[in-house]
């Protein structure tokens, strides 16, 4: 949305873009002039560097939760609930209705048999690693095939748990943040215990935020007999998706609704809303504060360099060229400020931390995704900060009458 | 103090450069006021007073689950106990999904009695609490959710639930006013209406909440109602109501260290920016200053001069943005409200103001330091050379 800011500014743009390559004063003039005065400078590049730099992470955090909902789905494959009901979590299922849809001429099948699952959602309490307290975690009970299907699902270490057994497996990224569901441990759920015999990664995806089980077993132990949540199938390809959704929604026996699975985690993707909401609040009023530091360097700037000036414009130079020319230094300060703090803010890509999903009431974790993208627009808002910070310094100093100048 | 207007005088040399950093501290100030208020404003929904007395019961695995009401009877046969309320999140939806508020399925009759402080019961006219008790359609409505969506006692309000997959068409019957805003983003109906719609409700219900005679009883009492559940199938969770609503925010993630921590990156940034203007400021003047200490000033006098002249600056700057936080935060209650209901008591916290003059404090201090001591100690006639 920042380049939009860029619009009305184009021809402005453009005029400085023909400065630079035509004008006579050339960069490098700017370039040396910002480290005659380097105090100043070192400064105004510190403070918008760090004001760059809380921009890019705080909005590397919503897009980190994007990020795990994006790595969630594939386009081949359709996530069914009972209409309604937006997340897997608040959907129900009957097992009828699963023998049903796995039926489906469309649905691919491999070596084992078809390429669907029917899941059961539960949500359990898990002790925090840091004895702060416990979070409500997502339990996905899931067959074979939902390990077959969920292709960016791998397992580390142990194995996957066997049906009838009450085995559990955890994600490797949900043992930095939780403890009691370590490999080997058992953990009490339902009134039974069930038995950590695995731990698996699951790619940055949510499926890093869910701890998963044999459906059947789960059922049991809720004493769910005939209902699991949801049903995930794999389409023969990509291009059958519409005309399956259609041919789940046609069918009066079921009233279910189907969704591609890019667009159902793409709809829960949006709990990193509030957080990109409060990164764009931050931003504009700390940029409005870089501004005004701006235009104070520039205008010191523009008063040390009085005499300088007026000798310019004694030998020729017009006063276009001495705006363009302040201008431009105005916007290596600050894109030097940018450049800085996009680069810092790669320290903290990779951060892992959670938040709740509003929609589940569960912990979803994920990664701090400092994206090429948000450094870019980092910096362009840096660049946005020198013309709004260094314009009104230029014009004075393109507007600076020679013979006072040259009198100092 | 006589020198006052020499500090004033010496500040205002430069309006332009003085405006400017003025105003860059004013909107750093600004944002670390809101940021630390809003933090402080959801610490003070974990630490109100009225749910000391009051904890919730629910399932041990998970707040989602439901646990059987007749684990009531032994609740309610503790002589601890003073009132006892059940009650289910609906999650229900008023026309659109973006409406969200909090709704929940409630006993009525127990839930005045838990709930009398947030209902401001007595102030309820008892010809509406007998209309709601009587009418099992009936609703109670905070104020503030009433005005949002323009309720008055009477309506009838649609509320679809995705979780229940039902919709239930409530009567009005009583609007409250509570003690705090967010206490009214709120809307309860009889628990009888789900447990007769949902087959798997009868008989349940997500949580219990209790009020115990005695805040000093809760341990204990927690203990007791989980040891006695401890090997049932259900197991349950006792907590405290603050406890309870510590949890859900801590749920939200981490904000406390993001919003600690852009704080201190502002500051940093802030005082980077004061401390250049400073020395600029003080670098104008090294001939002024030592014409002064030529006249006989001392350097401590110097010194402290430029000190005051850097508290000004940084005073004004902080004055200046809580003033603009405190006007935003009363504009922030009216609009946030309606989207996050505890956002309806947000304010401007007498912490966040003291925290606020005590960085004011040390910015103006930090940031003049260095250069005015440098120039309180510089040998005159190296000052005078330039003249």
């Amino acid at each position: 949305m920042i380049w939009y800011l860029f619009i009305p500014l184009a021809p402005y743009l453009l005029w400085l873009v023909y400065a630079a390559g035509f004008f006579p004063l050339p960069l490098t003039y700017n370039w040396r002039s910002i480290w005659q005065r380097w105090a100043g400078t070192l400064s105004t590049v510190g403070a918008i560097a760090i004001v760059v730099m809380v921009f890019v992470v705080v909005l590397s955090m919503a897009q980190g939760v994007s990020t795990a909902y994006v790595r969630s789905g594939r386009d081949d494959q359709v996530v069914i609930l009972r209409a309604n009901s937006r997340v897997e979590m608040m959907s129900t299922l009957t097992l009828d209705q699963g023998r049903l849809i796995s039926t489906h001429p469309l649905i691919a099948r491999d070596e084992v048999g078809p390429l669907v699952t029917t899941d059961l959602i539960v949500s359990k309490q898990v002790a925090l690693a840091d004895g702060s307290g416990a979070l409500s975690v997502t339990v996905r009970g899931t067959t074979a095939g939902g390990i077959r299907m969920r292709s960016q699902v791998r397992m580390l270490r142990g194995r996957w748990f066997q049906p009838g057994l009450s085995e559990a497996v955890v994600p490797q990224k949900m043992l930095n943040r939780y403890t009691g569901v370590e490999l080997g441990k058992t953990f009490p759920m339902a009134g039974r215990f069930w038995k950590v015999v695995g731990v698996f990664d699951g790619d940055g995806s949510v499926f890093d935020s869910e701890i998963w089980t044999d459906v059947a077993d789960l059922r049991q132990a809720y004493r769910r007999f005939s209902a699991n949540s949801s049903m995930v199938v794999r389409l023969r390809s990509a291009r059958d998706v519409p005309a399956f959704i259609s041919d789940m929604e046609k069918d009066v026996r079921l009233k279910l609704e189907a969704k591609a699975e890019p667009d159902y985690f793409a709809d829960l993707g949006d709990a990193g809303r509030p957080m990109q909401i409060l990164g764009q609040i931050i931003t504009v009023i700390l940029t409005i504060g870089a501004v005004f530091a701006a235009m104070n360097t520039m205008y010191a700037t523009v008063a040390g360099r009085t005499p300088e000036i007026g000798t310019l414009r004694a030998i020729g130079f017009r006063r276009r060229e001495i705006l363009a020319s302040f201008q431009w230094e105005a916007i290596l300060l600050t894109g030097l400020g940018g450049v800085l703090g996009a680069g810092l803010s790669l320290l903290f890509n990779g951060t892992r931390t959670g938040t709740v999903n509003m929609n589940t009431w569960s912990d979803v974790s994920y990664a701090f995704a400092v994206t090429p993208s948000l450094m870019g627009q980092g910096v362009a808002f840096s660049i946005l900060m020198g013309i709004a910070g260094g314009f009104l310094p230029a014009w004075r100093a393109s507007r600076i009458p020679v013979t006072e100048a040259m009198r100092g | 103090m006589k020198f006052i207007s020499l500090v004033l005088r010496s500040l205002f040399r430069n309006t332009r450069r003085t405006v400017l950093t003025v105003l860059s501290l004013a909107v750093s100030v600004f944002l670390i006021a809101l940021l630390q208020s809003l933090l402080g404003t959801m610490d003070s929904l974990t630490t109100s007073t009225a749910s000391g007395t009051r904890f919730v019961v629910q399932d041990k695995a998970s707040f989602t689950n439901t646990i059987p009401l007749a684990y009531s009877n032994f609740i309610r046969q503790q002589p601890e106990v003073e009132a006892f309320t059940a009650f289910q999140w609906f999650g229900g939806e008023y026309k659109d999904p973006k409406n969200f508020f909090a709704n929940f399925a409630v006993d009525p009759e127990t839930y005045l009695q838990v709930y009398r402080e947030e209902a401001n019961l007595a102030s309820i006219p008892p010809v509406q609490v007998k209309d709601f008790l009587r009418d099992g359609n009936g609703c109670i409505v905070g104020r503030t959710l009433a005005d949002k969506f323009g309720w008055k006692v009477g309506d009838v309000v649609p509320l679809k639930s995705p979780i229940f997959n039902l919709t239930l068409r409530l009567n009005i019957r009583i609007i409250f006013t509570g003690k705090r805003n967010s206490d009214e983003m709120f809307l309860a109906f009889h628990i009888k209406q789900l447990q007769e719609a949902v087959p798997w409700m009868k008989g349940r219900a997500g949580a219990f909440t209790v009020r115990a005679r005695n805040p000093i009883d809760i341990p204990r009492l927690c203990e007791r109602i989980d040891s006695h559940f401890a090997n049932s199938a259900q197991e349950t969770l006792s907590i405290t109501e603050n406890a309870f609503n510590l949890n859900m925010m801590k749920m939200l993630g981490d904000y406390s260290t993001m919003v600690h921590s852009i704080s201190a990156a502002v500051l940093v940034a802030i005082l980077i920016v004061t401390a250049n203007t400073m020395a600029m400021a003080i670098r104008e003047r090294t001939t002024q200053i030592s014409t002064m200490r030529a006249l006989g000033f001392r350097s401590g006098q110097i010194l402290s001069l430029l000190m005051a002249e850097g508290l000004l600056l940084s005073l004004l700057g902080s004055g200046l943005g809580i003033f603009m936080a405190m006007a935003a935060a009363s504009a922030a209650a009216k609009v946030g409200g309606e989207i996050l209901p505890w956002m309806a008591d947000f304010i401007i916290t007498p912490e966040t103001l003291f925290l606020c003059m005590l960085l004011t404090l040390g910015l103006g201090l930090l940031s003049t330091f260095v250069p005015a001591y440098r120039a309180s100690r510089r040998p005159i006639t190296e000052g005078l050379r330039s003249l």
